[in-house]
């Protein structure tokens, strides 16, 4: 076909665009991906059977908090990541706000602490299974998300890989707080984090072998 | 900023909002910076290929343009992820130079793109009626015949305001000439 008959084809057909098509996008997969993995969880781990007690409390508040506002920013970035020429610079910069609080909630309670105290506070119970649990939460997370980009036009497949593999560790982490029994900053510094970076990075991994279009 | 981006970006939203002559204008405006860019780097005959297929890609994904960013950095960035897919596909060097948005607006700036501009600077200063016909019949090489069944004109009529476009416009060059 000759490219003015393309443009011809293209404009004749025009329809007009909805400008709120690409929160659209974003609000479906990410609501079938925390669906997913919420039923996911409620079928295998289950939530803890103390959790309205839980919800009294002041960790399970900071669970909850810490990754919902991560998550927060990972949507903003998703969005920015799958808008050609966007800059996510701004929202990246903003994820060190949240886990800086958190580091500093860690070393108030890791200085004054003994050695045996220090171990336990980083260890809780969980630690073995804490940022795997997340990671394997993430995974409907990763399939709403990815579906949402593809249907938005990410350009930078690595960096958005990574942008969707922190919503979808970050809004993982938030269910697993409805199962998890720990109660320290600490723990939640070290294996929360961790559990949303390993899933930053797998969703650096898959970005650019998953997301063409 | 990218001089073209005011022009683009008004096309643009016209287009999101509806309306096709708009959105024309924009694909073709588009074309023409999107062939310069693709012949230098992938040669003329895969060019227009890649030309088409960031047409299309520019349709399919309209809705990913943010009002609030600029146009041009929109399209360059969907013509970069054309043709960093275009090296792939051929499995060469994925050498894709860091380059910015101003090297897919500047692409078609070579001599004779940057005499079409100023011509378009020109043509800006006349209705729009008028600018039609003479682009239409000048530049783009249509016939009097094509432009008077479309315009309804008559045939001698076409040709004389296209005459008397590029008089006027001779006459105001000239003026401006003058006041140097």
């Amino acid at each position: 076909m000759q490219t003015d008959e393309l443009i011809a084809h293209l404009s004749g057909g025009l329809e007009p665009v909805d400008g709120r098509e690409v929160m659209r996008i974003l609000a479906t997969g990410l609501a079938l991906g925390l669906l997913g993995s919420a039923l996911l969880m409620a079928l295998t781990i289950g939530v803890r059977p103390d959790i309205l007690d839980a919800m009294g409390g002041e960790a399970f508040w900071l669970k909850f908090l810490y990754t919902l506002a991560i998550a927060m920013l990972g949507l903003k970035l998703v969005e920015r990541v799958g808008r050609p020429g966007t800059d996510a610079t701004v929202p990246a910069l903003l994820i060190a706000i949240p886990v800086l609080v958190l580091m500093a909630m860690m070393a108030m309670q890791m200085m004054p602490a003994d050695g045996a105290t220090r171990h336990t506070l980083l260890m809780g119970h969980s630690a073995d299974v804490c940022s795997v649990l997340i990671a394997a939460l993430a995974l409907p997370l990763f399939g709403g998300l990815f579906w949402s980009l593809r249907r938005l036009a990410p350009t930078r497949l690595t960096q958005a890989g990574a942008a969707a593999g922190l919503l979808a560790g970050s809004a993982a982490a938030t269910i697993y707080a409805f199962h998890c029994t720990e109660s320290t900053a600490t723990f939640i510094a070290i294996w929360y984090t961790a559990g949303i970076a390993l899933t930053t990075g797998m969703g650096a991994a898959l970005g650019r072998w998953m997301l063409r279009w | 900023m990218i001089p073209q981006e005011a022009q683009y970006r008004d096309w643009m939203l016209a287009a999101l909002a509806g309306d096709a002559a708009a959105y024309r204008m924009l694909l073709q405006g588009l074309t023409r910076h999107l062939r310069g860019y693709y012949a230098k780097r992938l040669g003329p005959a895969a060019a227009e290929d890649a030309v088409q297929e960031t047409l299309i890609a520019i349709h399919a994904k309209r809705a990913t343009y943010d009002p609030a960013r600029p146009f041009t950095a929109w399209v360059y960035g969907i013509a970069r992820y054309k043709l960093v897919d275009e090296f792939r596909r051929h499995k060469r060097a994925a050498a894709v130079p860091l380059d910015e948005a101003g090297e897919l607006f500047g692409a078609d700036e070579t001599e004779a793109a940057s005499a079409k501009r100023d011509v378009e600077k020109l043509l800006a200063r006349l209705p729009a009626a008028k600018r039609d016909l003479v682009r239409a019949v000048k530049l783009d090489g249509r016939s009097i015949a094509e432009e008077a069944a479309r315009t309804g004109m008559s045939e001698t009529s076409v040709k004389v305001t296209v005459h008397r476009a590029l008089k006027s416009l001779g006459d105001e060059l000239g003026g401006s000439n003058a006041d140097r």
